[in-house]
């Protein structure tokens, strides 16, 4: 579903150019969900957001659904609208209501009718209990339920793909386990998922595959039961020891 | 002794105020009242409303374009149409700036539009004028902005243009109406240089007055309570609609 071949990112600072990603290659199959960690800097989110372009990459291939998206005349909103993404800051729009957040981008895009899109928007916010929030808006929510909106906004375009940049970096801790609960289910009804996240029970628990990124490359990936247990990169084993 | 004094100067004061209402009444009469003058005042308010809003719009339009041509050059779009358009806008930022506003009035009315109706002219200078500060209050506004949330739009696959119609510009606005208000204000005030170039303004109505009385002070106190109330008004006005914006904001 998802192809990156030989994917470069490289930034141009003012002290100079720096780069992050220095070839990094991975198949992503449907249904499939991949956990990225890694220590902070290691380019870990800067991968996912070439996933869909809002980091351009330097050099490399992202395919997607059978087509390259990373080359001239591709039509990338068209291609971001089949992908969902959420934030480690939520980014909700915080001048519009829970409802017009949800609902703003499948109808300006002509995908759903107002009627659909609300019905829609009513159904997802039902299933993850937030109903009577619909009216609220983002500021009058705490952060694990604009997180859960924030997902719910992203799957109201049902999309193919969903990609989370650290849901959880930003959040109470008390209110983690409300959004990887939501996270989980979501994992469990068959959606593809790519995660980068700092919450290894998330990864051993939903992950069918977890990636170690270090240092611009992928130095280890595996089934989680064998990452977790038996990491063979050195690098790898130094992080876990402090992070388990 | 002392009662009568104080009599004397009872008497006194009396008269003085007698003589004060009986001044101010035939001033008032003479200025406003006599050959329908207050008409002076009424027609200029007429041209200085036409003038502030006729620029106002041309003021935002323009600004906001070129707050969008100079954001989009600075996040990256550096194509050779962008680079042309992007050193205009400097330039024309620099110049409207850095003259005084009742030059440029007088340089497009006796020079560029020589022929023109003067109102239209001062109604496309004061806009290209007003334009210059709205575009940077615009830019702040656009660049006080979240970048996440542009990223959140264009994640959803929004496109650039309605991310930044639809999520960008309303937060921009609510952020800078204060600093976009200051400018309306600035602008009614401004207006009354309109004179310069033989338009009858508001200002330029008391002046009229002045000159055919030789009464210098009720037309022009008159002129600046209209000026004030207009000011009070419009203040007034910001205050609810600030407040209306602020609904989100509500915890």
């Amino acid at each position: 579903m998802i192809s990156v071949k030989n994917l470069h990112k490289t930034f141009n600072n003012l002290s100079g150019p720096v780069e992050v990603l220095k070839g990094i290659d991975i198949e992503i199959d449907q249904g499939e969900k991949v956990v990225v960690i890694g220590p902070s800097g290691s380019g870990k989110s800067t991968f996912l957001r070439c996933l869909n372009l809002l980091e351009q990459p330097t050099s490399g291939e992202i395919w997607f659904d059978g087509q390259q998206i990373n080359k001239p005349g591709v039509d990338i909103d068209k291609v971001r609208s089949h992908m969902g993404m959420v934030f480690q800051h939520f980014n909700l729009f915080p001048h519009l209501t829970v409802r017009e957040n949800i609902t703003l981008a499948p109808t300006l895009l002509k995908l759903q009718t107002k009627e659909e899109a609300d019905a829609n928007a009513e159904r997802l916010l039902a299933r993850i209990g937030l109903l009577d929030k619909i009216e609220s808006y983002p500021s009058q929510i705490s952060g694990g339920q604009k997180q859960r909106i924030a997902i719910v906004r992203a799957l109201a375009m049902n999309p193919k793909v969903m990609l989370f940049d650290e849901p959880t970096s930003a959040l109470d801790p008390e209110m983690v386990g409300e959004v990887l609960e939501v996270m989980k289910e979501l994992a469990e009804e068959g959606m593809t998922m790519v995660v980068v996240t700092h919450e290894m029970g998330f990864a051993r628990e939903v992950g069918t595959r977890v990636v170690f990124v270090d240092e611009g490359v992928i130095k280890e990936e595996n089934t989680p039961a064998e990452f977790f247990d038996h990491p063979r990169n050195p690098r790898l084993q130094d992080f876990l020891s402090k992070v388990l | 002794m002392r009662r009568a004094g104080s009599a004397v100067l009872r008497m006194f004061t009396e008269k003085e105020s007698c003589f004060m209402w009986e001044y101010l009444s035939q001033h008032i009469y003479d200025d406003f009242i006599l050959k329908d003058r207050y008409m002076y005042l009424v027609k200029g308010l007429g041209n200085t409303l036409l003038i502030t809003f006729g620029a106002l719009l041309i003021g935002v339009i323009l600004g906001i374009l070129i707050a969008l041509v100079r954001i989009s050059y600075n996040g990256g779009n550096k194509g050779p149409v962008m680079k042309v358009l992007n050193a205009f806008c400097g330039l024309y930022l620099t110049v409207i700036r850095g003259t005084p506003m009742v030059v440029q009035l007088m340089i497009m009315y006796f020079a560029i539009w020589k022929s023109g109706r003067p109102v239209p002219v001062a109604i496309v200078s004061f806009g290209i004028n007003s334009g210059a500060y709205v575009a940077e209050v615009i830019r702040s506004g656009i660049q006080s902005v979240d970048r996440g949330q542009t990223e959140a739009g264009r994640s959803l696959g929004l496109s650039a243009k309605d991310t930044m119609i639809r999520i960008i510009l309303p937060q921009a606005f609510k952020n800078v109406a204060p600093a976009i208000f200051n400018e309306f204000i600035a602008l009614l005030k401004e207006t009354s240089v309109a004179g310069y170039v033989g338009i009858q303004d508001l200002t330029k109505g008391g002046d009229i007055i002045r000159s055919q009385t030789y009464d210098a002070f009720p037309p022009l106190i008159a002129v600046a309570l209209i000026y004030l109330v207009m000011v009070i008004g419009l203040t007034s006005l910001l205050g609810v609609i600030e407040r209306r914006m602020a609904k989100s904001d509500l915890r």
